[in-house]
C-alpha cells in the first residue's frame, strides 16, 4: 500500500490538497468579496488534485509504472542545494565573492574540469557584470549582511 | 501633426541620438537573450542613469532596448526552451521543437523578421494613429476591461496540453498566485504573512524565471557532459536572404498578429505575453493544419514574435496620451519620460513635439535595425554562446537569474521567492504540468478581479453593470465564440464524417 | 569656585569646539537618500531634482546618492530610513498623509516620533474634476446631485487611505452629501475612467490634471490661495467651501540626529524655497513646491496623523 501512495503524482496531488487547505485558513478571515476569487481557486485546486489522485491510483491498480521524476536524484538534489547556498552566500557574504567561487565550483562539480576554461569563464562573467552593472549603471549588488552589522 | 513628425526627423538622425538606438537594440537583444534578465529590469536599471543624458539619447536607448529585448527573448526560447522575457513564452511552443529538428537557425530568422515586422507596424500605429487609438482606450472602462481579461483567460483552454486536469491545476495555481498581495480595493493583506515585500503582488518576472529557467538549469547539471540536445552544427543557419523566400506564406499571420499586438498594446495592463498567446491561438485556429502546431511549425514562431513586438510602440499610445501604460515595460518607460519632464497627456504632443515625435521615429528605426543587427549578431554568435559546456552554461545562467531577479526591486527576498517557484516548476516540469496556463493565470487573474470589483463598485453591487453596453456585449460574444466555436466545428466535421461513412 | 567655573567653561568650550568640528566635517562621506518608490515616480523625481541643490547648500563637496527601495506604497523605504543610524548619512523621502495613514491601517515599524523632520518640499493640492458633458460643471451642482441621490455619484480616485480619500471625507462631512468611492490603482487609471465617462467625478491632484484641463471640468482647487501651478483655476474657498487638502512629499532623517548636523541639514533645505533654478526645475517636472521645515513640518505631520486617526475611528476603510 505504501508503495502505491509513494508514486510522484499521488504525492504531488496530496501535497496540493494539503497546501491549498492550509491557505484556506487565512482566506476564511477575509471579507467575502475579497475571499471570492482566492477561495474559488483553492477549492478548484483541491477538487482537481483529488481527481488527479484518483486517476493516478487507478493507473497504479492497473499496474502501470509510475512516472519517473529523475534518473539521478543525487545530482538534482546537489544542484538545488548549490543554488540555494549560492543565494544565501550572496545575501550574507556578498555578491562578487560568492559569484567568483560559485561559477567555477558549480561547473567543476558537474563535470567541466578544464582549469583555464574555468578561470576564463569566471573572469569574463564577473568582469562583464561588474563593468555593466557596477561601473556603468552604478547598480549595487548585495555586499553581504555579515559585514554590514 | 504630420509636419511635426517630419520636423523631428533631422534631430533623430543626429550622431549621438542614432547611436543610442543602435546601442539600445544591441543591448536589448543581449538582455533579452540572457535567461533571467528581462526588458523591464534593464529599463528600470537604466532610468536613474538617464538623468544626466539628453532626452533623445535616453529615450533612444529605451526604445532600442525594448525592441531588441522583445526579439532577444526568442533566442533562449528557441534554443533552450527558456523564454528570455515573459512575452516569449508562446515562442517556445514551436521554436524549441524546430530547434530539436535541426531548424533552430531558421526559427531564429523567422523570429527576427517577424519581430521587425511587428515592431514596424506598431511604430507606424504610434506615429500616425495615436490620437484616434487613444479614444479607443477610453471606451474600455472597468467592466469592458474585465471582459477582455476573461477573453484572455478563456484562451487558456487551448493551452491545457495533453492532460486537462493538470492544465487546470496549472491555471488555478497561476490565478491564485495573482491574488497574493494587497486587496485591489481595500488594500488589506491577502496571504502575505506580514511580508511587506509581497504587498505589491508577485512580479511576473520572478515567477517566470523560477518556473522556466530553473528546471532547465537543473537539467543542464543533471545530465552528464556531452549529450547536447541542440548542437550548433545542427542549427541550420543560412544567410537571411536565403531564408526569406521560405517565409513568403506568412504574410497573413504577420498582418493578423500585428493587429492583435497593437490592439492588446493600447488596452491598459495586459501586455506582451497576452498578445503573443492570443495571436498564437488565433493563427493556429485559422491554420490549415492545426495538428502540426506545437511540433515545430514556423508560422507559430512568426505569430508569437510578431505580436510581442507589435505591442511595444502601441503600448506607449495610452502611456503618452493618458498616462496609463499598456505593458509593464511601458510603465517603466513612463518613469523615464517623467525624468525628462515629459508629462503624459494631450498637451505633450504640442509642448514637446520634437522629443515625442523623435521618440516615435526611434521606435521605427529600432524595429528596422532589428533585422540588420539581430539577423547576423544573434543567430550566429548567440547560438554559439549557448553551446558552452553544459555545466558552465548552467552555472552562468544561475548567476544571471540571481542578478536579473535581484535588480527588479533591489532585494534578496525576490531571489528566495524565485527559488521557491523554481522548486515548484521543477516538479511541474517532470510531471508534465503545462506552464503557460500559470503565466496567463498570473497575468490575467488579478487583472480580471480588480476590474470586476471596480465595475461592481461603479454599479453599486449590481452585476448587471457588466452587460450594460455594446463594447461589453461584443466582448462576451467573442469569448463565447472562441470557447464554443471549435467544439461546434469539431461536431460538424464528425457528423459529416459519419454521414460519409 | 573660580577653578570650578574655569573648568566648566573650558569643558564647554571644548565641547563646543568638538561639536563645531563635527558639523564642519559633516558630510565627510556620501549621504544616502532612500526613496520608497521606483526610479521615475513623482517622489523619486523630487529627490533627484532636489539632490544637487542640497549638495550645493551643504557645501564642501557634499554628495547625495539616491537609493530606490520600492514596495508596499513606500512603506519599505520609509521603514528603512526610520531605523537607520541617526548620523546624518541616511535620509529618506516622506509622503503625507500616506506614511501616517499606514501606521493606522496596518502594522508599521515606525510612528510619528521615529523621524527628524527636515523639510516638506512638495504640496500637491487636491482638485475635484467631473466629466465633460456630464452636466455637473460646478461644485454646487455636484453637491446638489449627490444630496438628491445619495451614492449615485461615483468617484474615481487612487487607493483608500490616501490624500484623495481624506479629501472626499472632508467634502462629505462639510456638505452631508454621499458619494460612492471607486478606488483605482493610481491616479492615471482613475483619470482615464473619468475621461471615458465610466465614473462621474474624480478626486485627483493639481499636477495630474494640469495637462488635461481641456478634457475635464476642474471644479476647484483645495488650497487657501490660488496655486501658482494653474493660476486660472479657482479655489474652493472662493466658492464658499472650506476645503483644504493635498498630497505632500518631503525629506526626513531618523530621529536623534546630532543637533549640529540637524541644523546644517535644516539650513540647506530651507534655502531651497528661494532658489529660482530649483523652483524652475520642479515646475518642469510638475511638482508644486511649498517648503515647510523642521518644527512646522513635524506639526503638519501630527495634524495629518490626528485627521487620519479620527477618520479611521469613525469609518475604517478596510
Amino acid at each position: 500500500m505504501s508503495h502505491r501512495l509513494s508514486r510522484p503524482e499521488t504525492l504531488t496531488a496530496l501535497g496540493i490538497v494539503a497546501v491549498a487547505a492550509g491557505f484556506l485558513v487565512p482566506a476564511m478571515s477575509l471579507r467575502p468579496i475579497s475571499a471570492l476569487l482566492p477561495i474559488a481557486m483553492l477549492v478548484g485546486l483541491i477538487v482537481l488534485a483529488v481527481i488527479l489522485l484518483l486517476m493516478d491510483q487507478r493507473k497504479a491498480a492497473a499496474g502501470e509504472p509510475a512516472q519517473q521524476m529523475t534518473k539521478s536524484p543525487g545530482r538534482v538534489a546537489g544542484a538545488f542545494a548549490l543554488i540555494v547556498v549560492y543565494a544565501l552566500a550572496t545575501d550574507f557574504i556578498g555578491f562578487y565573492v560568492s559569484t567568483v567561487v560559485a561559477v567555477p565550483l558549480t561547473a567543476f562539480l558537474f563535470g567541466f574540469r578544464h582549469p583555464l576554461g574555468l578561470a576564463l569563464a569566471t573572469a569574463i562573467v564577473v568582469g562583464a557584470i561588474w563593468l555593466i552593472f557596477d561601473f556603468g549603471m552604478s547598480q549595487d549588488f548585495p555586499a553581504g549582511r555579515l559585514w554590514a552589522a | 501633426m504630420y509636419s511635426d513628425l517630419l520636423h523631428a526627423l533631422p534631430e533623430v538622425m543626429g550622431l549621438s541620438n542614432f547611436a543610442a538606438v543602435i546601442i539600445g537594440v544591441i543591448a536589448g537583444i543581449v538582455v533579452g537573450a540572457m535567461p533571467g534578465l528581462s526588458a523591464t529590469m534593464a529599463i528600470s536599471v537604466l532610468v536613474p542613469f538617464t538623468f544626466g543624458l539628453e532626452p533623445l539619447v535616453a529615450l533612444g536607448l529605451m526604445a532600442g532596448i525594448y525592441n531588441g529585448a522583445m526579439y532577444g527573448g526568442a533566442i533562449p526560447a528557441v534554443l533552450l526552451r527558456i523564454p528570455g522575457t515573459p512575452a516569449a513564452v508562446a515562442t517556445t511552443f514551436d521554436g524549441y521543437p524546430m530547434a530539436r529538428k535541426g531548424e533552430g537557425g531558421f526559427a531564429l530568422q523567422v523570429a527576427v523578421v517577424s519581430s521587425a515586422i511587428g515592431g514596424i507596424a506598431s511604430a507606424f500605429a504610434l506615429m500616425l494613429l495615436a490620437p484616434p487609438l487613444s479614444k479607443v482606450t477610453l471606451l474600455f472602462g472597468p467592466s469592458e476591461v474585465f471582459w477582455v481579461a476573461v477573453f484572455g483567460l478563456a484562451s487558456i483552454i487551448f493551452l491545457l496540453g495533453g492532460n486537462p486536469v493538470k492544465g487546470l491545476i496549472s491555471a488555478c495555481f497561476g490565478v491564485f498566485v495573482s491574488v497574493i498581495g494587497a486587496d485591489p480595493i481595500y488594500g488589506t493583506d491577502r496571504f502575505t504573512f506580514g511580508q511587506l515585500e509581497m504587498l505589491d503582488g508577485i512580479n511576473i518576472v520572478i515567477l517566470l524565471v523560477g518556473l522556466y529557467a530553473l528546471p532547465p538549469v537543473i537539467d543542464l547539471l543533471e545530465t552528464p557532459l556531452k549529450t547536447d540536445s541542440v548542437e550548433s552544427s545542427k542549427l541550420g543557419t543560412e544567410p537571411i536572404w536565403k531564408a526569406m523566400p521560405r517565409m513568403k506564406g506568412f504574410w497573413k499571420t504577420w498582418l493578423r498578429s500585428s493587429v492583435f499586438g497593437i490592439w492588446i498594446g493600447i488596452l491598459p495592463g495586459a501586455g506582451g505575453s497576452m498578445a503573443a498567446f492570443m495571436s498564437y491561438n488565433e493563427a493556429r485556429r485559422t491554420s490549415k493544419n492545426p495538428e502540426k502546431w506545437g511540433e515545430g511549425e514556423p508560422e507559430g514562431v512568426a505569430a508569437s514574435e510578431t505580436a510581442n513586438n507589435a505591442d511595444t510602440a502601441s503600448a506607449l499610445i495610452p502611456a503618452l496620451t493618458l498616462g496609463i501604460p499598456g505593458t509593464a515595460v511601458a510603465a517603466v518607460m513612463l518613469g523615464g519620460l517623467l525624468v525628462h519632464g515629459l508629462q503624459p497627456g494631450p498637451m505633450l504632443f504640442r509642448e514637446n513635439p520634437d522629443v515625442v515625435f523623435g521618440f516615435m521615429w526611434q521606435f521605427l528605426f529600432g524595429a528596422i535595425l532589428l533585422i540588420l543587427l539581430g539577423g547576423s549578431l544573434a543567430t550566429n554568435s548567440f547560438a554559439r554562446l549557448l553551446n558552452l559546456p553544459r555545466p558552465l552554461l548552467g552555472s552562468v545562467i544561475i548567476v544571471l537569474m540571481l542578478i536579473g531577479v535581484y535588480s527588479i526591486h533591489g532585494r534578496m527576498f525576490d531571489v528566495y521567492l524565485m527559488l521557491g517557484f523554481g522548486a515548484v516548476g521543477w516538479v511541474m516540469d517532470k510531471l508534465k504540468f503545462p506552464l503557460p496556463p500559470v503565466v496567463l493565470g498570473l497575468i490575467l487573474g488579478g487583472f480580471a478581479e480588480e476590474n470586476l470589483r471596480l465595475a461592481l463598485r461603479i454599479g453599486r453591487g449590481d452585476w448587471g453593470v457588466l452587460f450594460q453596453n455594446t463594447t461589453s456585449l461584443v466582448l462576451v460574444a467573442l469569448t463565447v465564440a472562441v470557447v464554443v466555436g471549435p467544439i461546434i466545428k469539431r461536431r460538424v466535421i464528425d457528423r459529416r464524417k459519419e454521414a460519409e461513412g | 569656585m573660580l577653578n570650578l567655573i574655569k573648568t566648566t567653561t573650558a569643558a564647554s568650550v571644548m565641547a563646543l569646539a568638538a561639536g563645531a568640528a563635527f558639523a564642519q566635517d559633516y558630510p565627510s562621506k556620501p549621504i544616502e537618500v532612500i526613496v520608497g518608490y521606483s526610479a521615475g515616480g513623482g517622489t523619486d523625481v523630487m529627490a533627484r531634482t532636489a539632490a544637487p541643490f542640497i549638495e550645493k547648500y551643504l557645501g564642501d563637496g557634499a554628495s547625495l546618492v539616491v537609493k530606490n527601495m520600492p514596495g508596499a506604497s513606500g512603506q519599505i523605504g520609509v521603514t528603512e530610513a526610520a531605523t537607520a543610524d541617526p548620523d546624518g548619512y541616511t535620509l529618506g523621502t516622506f509622503n503625507l498623509p500616506g506614511m501616517m495613514a499606514r501606521t493606522i491601517d496596518r502594522e508599521a515599524d515606525y510612528d510619528r516620533d521615529s523621524f527628524t523632520y527636515l523639510a516638506n518640499v512638495v504640496n500637491d493640492p487636491n482638485v475635484i474634476v467631473t466629466t465633460k458633458g456630464g452636466g455637473l460643471d460646478t461644485i454646487d451642482k455636484l453637491v446638489e446631485e449627490a444630496k438628491a441621490n445619495p451614492g449615485a455619484v461615483t468617484v474615481g480616485m487612487s487607493s483608500l487611505g490616501g490624500d484623495d480619500h481624506f479629501m472626499l471625507i472632508k467634502l462629505q462631512e462639510l456638505t452631508g452629501a454621499e458619494f460612492t468611492i471607486v478606488p483605482f490603482k493610481g491616479s492615471a487609471p482613475a483619470r482615464t475612467a473619468l475621461m471615458g465617462g465610466h465614473v462621474a467625478m474624480g478626486i485627483l491632484n493639481i499636477s495630474e490634471v494640469a495637462e488635461f484641463q481641456e478634457e475635464l471640468n476642474v471644479l476647484g482647487v483645495a488650497t487657501e490661495e490660488r496655486s501658482d501651478f494653474a493660476p486660472d483655476l479657482p479655489t474652493f474657498e472662493e466658492q464658499g467651501y472650506d476645503l483644504i487638502n493635498g498630497s505632500m512629499r518631503g525629506f526626513i532623517a531618523p530621529a536623534g540626529l546630532p543637533e549640529d548636523v540637524e541644523a546644517k541639514l535644516l539650513d540647506a533645505f530651507a534655502q531651497l524655497e528661494t532658489d529660482e533654478e530649483f523652483l524652475e526645475a520642479m515646475k518642469a517636472t510638475a511638482n508644486p513646491v511649498e517648503v515647510v521645515t523642521g518644527e512646522e513640518f513635524k506639526e503638519l505631520t501630527s495634524d495629518l496623523y490626528d485627521l487620519a486617526k479620527g477618520v479611521w475611528e469613525e469609518t475604517p476603510w478596510n
